[in-house]
């Protein structure tokens, strides 16, 4: 449904439309059968066959996947470890082939979850590695990344001691930043990395080593900020880490930083949108707990920023207008 | 390629190709000697979701034959209540909510029997609050809304536990205000929707940084006037409607150039065929035409009268206004109503 580009229209020829009758007569004659075999309650190597032939023709068959499960469960092989064992690396394999056909598949991102969870020896490191490959040929496919998130939590249960458990949080914490410096706009990256970063800082230990990993993360982001001063999403990482830091006093001379950064950059380029927009929503947090660093002149100079922003960013007219009046109200301007 | 057309012409009103569009939906069922129709059959439910709601932003609610839709939705039922998105297909939320806004669509939700469907739906609910799609235990904040949804249509939210769906949305909540499938999730828009609708069901919209998701929506609009799911990924009609109906919840459509978002679905129209496909020069399918349609109407395009979609639900106003479900709105909190 999605991606695919209208070809001009023509009338088939006769060998066209009888090879599309006949697609159609063997992939019905195929879909009845599995249907009807689910229907009975038939669960035989044979319908477990028939299952295999159809899904590899329309992965999409959520009914069927459900169907291939009872099937698997039917079995009398899968009452004993070793062939369930077997049975079931034998479907991880299917699964890979016909994934590579839609990686963006709901169902067969779930039955890999629910082959996983069914294997007695389950091999975590070998799923990290293969979400790993396939997030190399897709950095963004969030099923991968929920995958991989699934995938650690559960590695983490199979684990004994915390510090194990903490060696694989910081493994991915270091993979992300791997995903990173290949490409600084690795949003999925980027949030996989939020969801880390607060256990990461709690086992830094002290007060201090936590700040440490506050200073290298905002260094991080401000790098890939001047890398692309126009993603929306460092900027937002930004403001985040702003509000992980706790500490008052650092909160204030971080927004002090980040207005410093701002003009630096709007040195390089004037009309630059992002930086202009972040520029006045700093000014106004650092207002908000710092009134006395925010004199009437940098008031000012946030109203005519959003006059401007509404030439130079026309999609987004009503946004600047509403900060003005809202602005306006709370300063009296 | 839809021109820019001032005159009504020909079932084509400022470049919507209004009747190509009811004719491709009204066709669709009929496309038997089509790979596609067959290999679609597992959402057929959705399918016909997705072109009523179009067929009545378009004004003709009544093109599809009534009894013939009531009955084949009714035989989609299974025995545990819920429903499959074809006749024989295991029950699913996904379709059941599909069922459900059909019979509604009909004001023909007498013809089911409640108790089963709230049962089933309610049976999906864990103690953590998550809710599954169905009985093999797939969760993603989409289920949640939907399972409030459904039980909205039949005044039993009270026996799903609301305030745990509340809690899950938001622990599915990131750090730049939107939300993703589950607690970790990366944000989406499509889960922006779902997550802001069953905030909005649960009178819970207070939960959300209204701030920071209305500006992370309104960067969705890329040059070329049309919207994307998240950052970087191509503009896609659909998102006309995950980002703008969570924009109109938000009391926010007028952040992003609704008319150049109007000229990006227009361009998306099969002149020839009928339909709206993902972006210019693809094809139409009516998942996109459904949400191109509704799209355009929560844009304001006003060069004929489209019908008014319901953010929340996404289904027409006057159907949702009858079924006592837009209360909802009664419940945004003040301050948004402000500005």
């Amino acid at each position: 449904m999605h991606g695919r580009r209208r070809q001009a229209a023509k009338e088939a020829t006769v060998d066209e439309k009888e090879q599309n009758r006949q697609r159609v007569e063997k992939y019905c004659a195929l879909n009845d059968l599995v249907m009807q075999n689910k229907a009975q309650g038939v669960y035989t190597r044979e319908t477990l066959e028939a299952t295999h032939r159809l899904l590899e023709l329309n992965t999409e068959l959520h009914t069927v996947w459900n169907y291939r499960r009872e099937i698997f469960a039917n079995l009398p092989e899968w009452q004993d470890d070793e062939q369930r064992q077997a049975m079931l690396e034998k479907e991880l394999a299917f699964l890979l082939e016909i994934i590579l056909k839609n990686i963006k598949s709901y169902w067969m991102w779930y039955h890999r979850v629910w082959a996983l969870r069914s294997l007695p020896t389950p091999a975590w490191k070998g799923e990290l590695a293969l979400v790993a490959k396939l997030l190399s040929y897709d950095a963004r496919n969030y099923h991968g990344w929920d995958y991989r998130r699934f995938v650690v939590a559960r590695m983490k249960e199979s684990l004994d001691t915390d510090t194990q458990r903490d060696d694989v949080d910081a493994s991915e914490f270091a993979f992300t930043t791997d995903q990173i410096n290949k490409d600084c706009a690795n949003h999925s990256a980027w949030h996989n990395r939020s969801k880390l970063l607060p256990a990461i800082m709690q086992k830094a230990g002290g007060a201090l080593e936590q700040q440490e990993v506050l200073k290298r993360e905002f260094d991080m982001i401000l790098n890939a900020i001047y890398t692309d001063p126009d993603d929306q999403n460092g900027w937002l990482y930004y403001d985040w880490l702003l509000d992980v830091q706790k500490d008052e006093c650092e909160k204030q001379k971080l927004l002090r930083d980040k207005v410093a950064a701002i003009r630096e950059l709007l040195d390089l380029e004037e009309d630059s949108k992002r930086p202009m927009v972040e520029l006045v929503e700093t000014l106004v947090a650092l207002e908000k707990i710092a009134p006395h660093l925010v004199d009437d002149e940098r008031k000012k100079e946030c109203l005519a920023t959003l006059e401007r922003l509404e030439q130079i960013d026309t999609y987004h007219v009503g946004k600047y207008r509403d900060m003005s009046k809202s602005l306006s109200m709370r300063w009296g301007l | 390629m839809a021109t820019a057309d001032n005159q009504q012409h020909e079932g084509v009103f400022g470049g919507l190709y209004v009747d190509k569009h009811v004719e491709y939906i009204k066709s669709l069922d009929k496309r038997h000697d089509e790979i596609e129709y067959w290999m679609t059959e597992h959402l057929r439910i959705s399918g016909i979701y997705w072109g009523l709601v179009a067929l009545h932003v378009l004004g003709r609610p009544a093109a599809l034959d009534r009894d013939e839709v009531i009955g084949y939705v009714k035989r989609c039922q299974n025995a545990d209540g819920g429903f499959g998105g074809h006749e024989g297909h295991d029950s699913h939320l996904l379709y059941t909510m599909s069922a459900v806004q059909i019979l509604a669509m009909y004001d023909a939700l007498d013809q089911v029997d409640a108790a089963s469907v709230v049962s089933f739906v309610c049976g999906l609910q864990d103690e953590a609050g998550e809710v599954s799609g169905d009985v093999w235990g797939e969760k993603d904040t989409r289920f949640a809304f939907i399972s409030v949804a459904i039980l909205s249509f039949f005044g039993a939210t009270a026996r799903m536990s609301v305030a745990g769906v509340v809690a899950y949305v938001c622990r599915s909540m990131n750090y730049d205000g939107a939300f993703g499938s589950q607690p970790g999730g990366e944000s989406h828009s499509a889960q922006v929707y779902t997550c802001l609708a069953a905030l909005a069901i649960a009178g819970r919209l207070d939960a959300v940084d209204r701030d920071r998701l209305s500006s992370w929506l309104a960067e969705r609009q890329v040059r070329s006037g049309g919207l994307n799911g998240r950052p970087q990924k191509l503009e896609d009609v659909c998102y006309s409607w995950w980002v703008l109906s969570s924009l109109q919840i938000l009391q926010r459509t007028h952040w992003v150039d609704r008319r150049r978002l109007c000229e990006f679905i227009l361009s998306a129209q099969d002149a020839d065929a009928g339909g709206i496909a993902d972006r210019p020069g693809d094809v139409a399918d009516v998942y996109h035409t459904c949400f191109g349609l509704c799209g355009l109407s929560l844009a304001g395009f006003d060069e004929y009268p489209l019908g008014a979609v319901d953010p929340v639900y996404c289904m027409p106003v006057d159907v949702v206004e009858r079924a006592g479900l837009r209360s909802w709105m009664d419940k945004i909190p003040e301050s948004w109503l402000a500005q």
